[in-house]
Formats: C-alpha cells, sequence, structure tokens
C-alpha cells in the first residue's frame, strides 16, 4: 500500500539518505498540488481578479497550517523563502547591527555557521560557539554563560544532521526568554520528524525547508517568527502592494518576502503537512526509529565499524553516522551505491565543525537516514553490506 | 590506508612540482588543476610516492578508463559506469589503488577534484 502512495517500486535503490532530502515525495501529494496549480498558477495576491485573490488565499491557508504545525499563534507572520539556510540568512542577518554578538553551537550545519563567518569578517559581528559532549548533546548552561550584555541572538540546531541528536530547545528557550534574547531555531532536520512547538519552548524565529522530513519538493522553505521580533529586510523589491513607496514593504510578510513567490512548492507543501497529519496517527515515527535502533544494533556487531553517539537512541532522530576502519568514507558511499544499490551521504555533511570534534575531518563521516519507505529487509541489506566492505577492509 | 590519520586527505593548500620535465600545478588535496598535465610518467611518479610501486595493467586499464571517459563526457564516470567500464566491482577497485577510488584512482588518473560530499 504504501509503496503505491509513492509510486515506487520496492525492489528499487535502497535510499537511505533521507536527511539529505526525502525520496521520493509522496506521489499523491505532488499529483494534487499540481492540478492545483495548473487551476491557480497566477501570481498570488498580484492583481484584483478572483483568480489572483484565490490563490492568495491558497497561501494563507498554508501559512496558516505551518503556523498550527509548528505550534505557532495565529499572529505569528510566516515568510517563504526557498530553503532554511535562506530563511536562516535573513534571520541572521535582519537581526543583527554593528557590534552585535551571537550564541550558537558547534553542531550547526553551514547554513549558520557561513553566515556568523562572513559577518565576523566583515567586522559586523562576533559570535561564540558552544561545544557538544561525547553523546552529541549541547549542555543549556554553556549557552547561558556565552550570553554578553550585546548578545543580539542565540542560533541554534533542533537536531544534528551528523549525529541526529535532537537539543533541548526547552530549556535553551527558557534561558533565552529570561535573558530577553531571541532564539532563533534552526528546524531543518527535525520539521516533520519530531513535534516542534515553538511558542511553548520561547522560539523567536523559526526556519524550515521543505524538502526534508516535510516530505516537500525543494525550493521551498521558510520562517517564522515571533510577531514582536525586531527584523529588518534584507532584500528588497515587489511586494504585490504599495506599489507607490520606493522603500520596501514594512508589514508582515510582505518585509522578508521579496519576488514572486514559489507557489508550486507552497502548494505542495500543503499538500504534504496534510499527509503528515495523517500519517502520524499511524505511527511512522515509532517505525522509523525502531528500525534505526535495529540498524545501529547490527553495525554494533561487526568489527571494524565505529558508530558515533548512538550509544543511546533517546532525543534521536532516525539517522546515524559512522565509519568502517581502513576506508575514507567517500568511498564506501561509492561502494555501498555501485555494488549494494543503496544511498547514503558520505562527507562532512556541511557541518565541518562536528566532524572536527568527532575527529572525523577531513575524510567526514558515513551517514545512514532512515525514512518512511525503508522496510526491515532493505535495513538487513545495508547492515549485510557495511558486513562485506568491512571484512574486505 | 587509514580512513582517520587522513594526511593525504588533509587541505596542505596548492602547489608546483616539476614532473615529466615540466612545472604542474596541484590543488592542496594533491589533484591535478589541468587534465592536460596527466601523463604515464605523472602516474607513475605519483603512484610510487603513494606506495603503488608496481604497475599492472590492471591499474594501467582504470586509469585509461577513467582518463578516456573524462575526456569523452567532461565528468568522472558514475559507479556503475566505473564498474562497466573496468570489469570491477567497485569494492575490487577500490582495493586496486592505496589510497581507495576518489583519493586514489581518480586523483592518479588526473581527473579534477570533486571536492562533493558523495
Amino acid at each position: 500500500m504504501i509503496y503505491e502512495e509513492f509510486l515506487l517500486d520496492d525492489k528499487a535503490l535502497i535510499y537511505l539518505d533521507n536527511a539529505a532530502t526525502s525520496y521520493p515525495k509522496p506521489a499523491g501529494c505532488m499529483l494534487r498540488a499540481l492540478a492545483r496549480y495548473i487551476e491557480l498558477g497566477v501570481s498570488p495576491s498580484r492583481g484584483g481578479y478572483d483568480l489572483a485573490r484565490e490563490a492568495e488565499t491558497a497561501v494563507s491557508d498554508v501559512r496558516h497550517a505551518l503556523r498550527c504545525f509548528f505550534g505557532a499563534d495565529e499572529n505569528y507572520p510566516v515568510c517563504f523563502g526557498s530553503n532554511a539556510t535562506d530563511a536562516l540568512n535573513t534571520l541572521i542577518q535582519g537581526l543583527t547591527e554593528p557590534g552585535d554578538h551571537v550564541v550558537s553551537t558547534c553542531l550547526e550545519h553551514n547554513s549558520v555557521l557561513r553566515p556568523l563567518h562572513h559577518l565576523r569578517a566583515q567586522g559586523r559581528i562576533e559570535f561564540d560557539l558552544a561545544e557538544f559532549d561525547a553523546s552529541g548533546f549541547v549542555n543549556p548552561d554553556d549557552i547561558a554563560a556565552m550570553i554578553r550584555p550585546h548578545t543580539r541572538m542565540v542560533v541554534i540546531n533542533h537536531a544534528s544532521n551528523v549525529l541526529g541528536t535532537v537539543q533541548p530547545v526547552s530549556a535553551i528557550g527558557e534561558i533565552c526568554r529570561n535573558k530577553g534574547i531571541p532564539l532563533i531555531l534552526d528546524v531543518s532536520q527535525s520539521a516533520g520528524a519530531i513535534p516542534i512547538e515553538m511558542k511553548k519552548w520561547n522560539v523567536s524565529g523559526l526556519a524550515f525547508t521543505g524538502h526534508k522530513s516535510l516530505l516537500s519538493p525543494s525550493g521551498i522553505g521558510g520562517l517564522i517568527i515571533h510577531p514582536d521580533l525586531p527584523i529588518r529586510s534584507i532584500r528588497f523589491g515587489g511586494t504585490g502592494i504599495d506599489s507607490g513607496n520606493l522603500f520596501h514593504t514594512q508589514t508582515f510578510p510582505h518585509r522578508l518576502e521579496a519576488g514572486t513567490l514559489n507557489l508550486l512548492g507552497i502548494l505542495a507543501l500543503g499538500e504534504s503537512l496534510l499527509y503528515l497529519q495523517e500519517r502520524e496517527t499511524q505511527g511512522y515515527r515509532p517505525r522509523e526509529m525502531w528500525l534505526t535502533e535495529r540498524l545501529r544494533d547490527g553495525f554494533s556487531e561487526i568489527y571494524g565499524i565505529d558508530q558515533y553517539a548512538v550509544q543511546s537512541l533517546e532525543n534521536h532522530l532516525p539517522l546515524l553516522t559512522c565509519n568502517v576502519r581502513g576506508y575514507a568514507a567517500a568511498d564506501v558511499g561509492a561502494i555501498l551505491d555501485g555494488d549494494f544499490n543503496i544511498a547514503v551521504r558520505a562527507g562532512l555533511h556541511c557541518a565541518p565543525l562536528v566532524h572536527e570534534r568527532l575527529g572525523t575531518a577531513p575524510n567526514g563521516a558515513i551517514r545512514f537516514s532512515v525514512g518512511f519507505l525503508n522496510s526491515i529487509d532493505s535495513i538487513d541489506s545495508a547492515i549485510s553490506a557495511m558486513s562485506i566492505i568491512a571484512r574486505n577492509a | 590506508m587509514d580512513a582517520h590519520s587522513g594526511d593525504h586527505q588533509a587541505d596542505h593548500g596548492p602547489c608546483v612540482r616539476v614532473m615529466d620535465s615540466r612545472k604542474i600545478l596541484f590543488d592542496g588535496e594533491g589533484f591535478l588543476n589541468d587534465f592536460d598535465d596527466w601523463s604515464e610518467t605523472v602516474f607513475e611518479t605519483l603512484a610510487k610516492e603513494r606506495g603503488l610501486t608496481q604497475i599492472t595493467d590492471q591499474h594501467l586499464r582504470v586509469v585509461r578508463f577513467m582518463r578516456e571517459y573524462y575526456a569523452y563526457h567532461g565528468r568522472a564516470p558514475m559507479n556503475r559506469q566505473l564498474k562497466e567500464g573496468t570489469g570491477l566491482s567497485v569494492m575490487a577497485l577500490e582495493k586496486v589503488f592505496p589510497d581507495g577510488l576518489k583519493h586514489g584512482a581518480r586523483r592518479l588518473s588526473g581527473l579534477p577534484n570533486p571536492k562533493t560530499c558523495n
């Protein structure tokens, strides 16, 4: 049944790279979105004709669905962009002023590290990065200790894309609330994989992407912010309203959106959110974790495989990262693909500081990430393949 | 070969070396900067440095296939094409060169550094 939903042959490639992007996407969602786009595909809110207003209503419905999905109030602006990197750039550059200080962590993806490094190189900001422990978690007390009088924001990865560890956001949010500092949360890996409560956790800005566990196409993402967050526009242009004004519209969501929206991506995201809510009741999350446990336990039995931060899979996403002694990670990825038809992600995963701390830089490691469609057989095939590779080292 | 020591994978910055009576530019990971700078003499010199002292017909077959493929298609062969073109499994190919595929076969064949997460 599930394979039919995804229009996939269950004998095809064993796809264990869901943390990079979920594959395949639910075919029904994509086809419904495409049908709606064919019907509604005009420029939303640009023009007073009914179809443009209808398209705008469809976009507003998805903004509303996102607020519900992420535990935000109805007055929280939802602004669309192309992905989480785009949203994080908007948040980091739109919030910081010259002389500001930022607190972040060594678990971050380059989507946070690179904007921070560029801003520091320009002399605009300084920052401190909290370390993670041997289990892959950041200590909220370390974050608190780094906060200075001129700290403008704390920006953290909800779940590490290398280790899969889910950070104690609620405790960090409490610290930020008490100190009056916005907490910016990157939910690229966690959105759609585990529940997220933006308001409850005192998150002031949340950056998401559609193409991972939200099961949407690539090219759609965005941010949700607390209505009082003092954020500036960092891009300027058409918004479809207030056209006589030569300065960018400052009402939300327009303040952080410039140019025509990705309507097809937004419609697909809306369909995927509905699909996820349906699947939620069918218990897919425990199943993915159970398969991850099976993978971890299988790898533990193989001499020559080193796994990272998987002693416990509590507060963990369904992914794990490892190396085979005697092989470069990239070569293991190539062997898994070429000889076993298994797709994984090898390398530094755009998170170089994690690998530096693990001692796996510059080669990186091999990441297996479980998704909806992985069966017990596919997990066992991965274990068996890794066993053969390790024996040949 | 130790995936964790990674000395040959570390980026030491670009350098110019004299090989086969020519000045040749290498990138920081020891990949040729220019595909056309490769010659069998350059290959033999680099191979020896990496501990490959006995070059066999199999090594030459793999290297020639990779170069011909790159020259014709403008990109490195995919894993399945590598298997078809050499008649070896990817795992067997990894064993043929002391530094494996990316840092062995690909580098010694003079293909550009992919610089990607694979």
